[in-house]
């Protein structure tokens, strides 16, 4: 249930960088955070913490992108870099447990897509 | 018109600026903040009262206990002189670092060696957030089935010590305990675990053993901290 928590986050920051864009967007289209497959979130979950917290904000009726990133892991034994779906206590080319993760705690607001009336005159 | 806009915001990155206001002012303070993790019932309040009745000497202490609701831990430990607060979430899985830095700035931390934060009972969401702690330390109890470390392998893998609780039961218990120890070494084969006993005290010595490193690394910051940071 820590996706509410995250998802007040996100919307928090999206509606800041909406805030910022020049000219104002009229609304928010998409937003996409990627997310890292050892993040222990639930897509689900966190699309209706989106729906629900972006209820009645400039960002209304948009659509969460939640793009997954893989886990990478690089053997420091071996040198092999790879990416796998689930967590391995060892390398699976070399089997050292000398593993330095690279990717996979990912967790971050990626892309804004907006709407922008088109000012009079263009 | 239809726009694009890259952005690249950490979405942790509010919380984490908390915790890192945390772990400079506990490194002023020379105070060491343990966050203890495990499931509901796994005995996290039960080691608290028992290394209050039976560490020696003890540590300068106090304990903050989060819960979803009630003060019903808080006056466990109360009951044994350890100074405790309560933080309630009010629903919310989990302590974030902003709730917990105004709890610790409610403490008189100048008189403080070590706090333990005794999180809200899950194995999934306190792991995700940094409160800025020294440490998290996993707790599992022998109740819960030997594979939990590879079922919740984020708690384990961010931890830097396990303890292994309610081990009197063992006898009593159909438990593989070396199922449950390989479990562990999957996930985190650096991570030292300790096998205790609230109800008896056994095993408690090497746990403390263990803190009291940790605590000695605080007051004097080594190289060991920064590596493991």
């Amino acid at each position: 249930m820590h996706e509410f928590s995250l998802c007040q986050e996100l919307t928090q920051a999206l509606l800041q960088e909406m805030a910022r864009l020049q000219p104002p967007p009229s609304r928010l289209l998409s937003a996409r955070v990627v997310v890292g497959a050892l993040r222990q979130i639930v897509p689900e979950t966190l699309i209706f913490a989106y729906e629900t917290l972006t209820k009645n904000t400039p960002a209304s009726g948009s659509r969460l992108e939640i793009r997954p990133a893989p886990l990478r892991l690089a053997c420091r034994a071996c040198g092999r870099q790879q990416e796998i779906a689930h967590w391995v206590p060892a390398c699976p080319a070399c089997g050292s447990p000398d593993l330095d993760l690279q990717g996979g705690m990912e967790l971050y607001l990626d892309h804004l897509e907006v709407e922008v009336d088109d000012a009079p005159g263009n | 018109m239809l726009r694009e806009i890259k952005v690249y915001r950490d979405l942790m990155g509010a919380n984490d600026e908390w915790a890192g206001r945390t772990r400079e002012l506990l490194a002023a303070k020379g105070v060491a903040l343990f966050n203890l993790i495990g499931s509901p019932g796994a005995g996290k309040t039960a080691l608290l009262e028992a290394l209050g009745a039976r560490w020696r000497p003890k540590p300068a202490w106090a304990v903050l206990e989060g819960d979803v609701e009630t003060t019903r831990d808080a006056e466990r430990l109360q009951r044994l002189d350890i100074p405790v607060s309560q933080l309630l979430t009010g629903g919310a899985c989990h302590l974030e670092a902003k709730l917990v830095h105004h709890a610790l700035k409610d403490l008189d931390l100048d008189a403080l060696e070590l706090v333990f934060v005794e999180n809200v009972g899950n194995l999934v969401c306190p792991a995700e957030f940094d409160i800025g702690e020294r440490a998290k330390i996993a707790v599992l109890s022998v109740t819960e089935g030997e594979d939990k470390a590879l079922k919740y392998p984020l708690l384990f893998r961010e931890a830097q010590a396990a303890v292994l609780t309610k081990t009197d039961l063992l006898p009593h218990l159909n438990y593989r305990l070396e199922s449950c120890l390989e479990a562990l070494a999957q996930v985190n084969a650096q991570l030292p675990v300790f096998q205790v006993s609230a109800a008896t005290g056994s095993g408690l010595e090497p746990l403390t053993g263990w803190i009291a490193d940790r605590l000695r690394e605080t007051k004097a910051p080594s190289s060991a901290q920064a590596r493991d940071r």
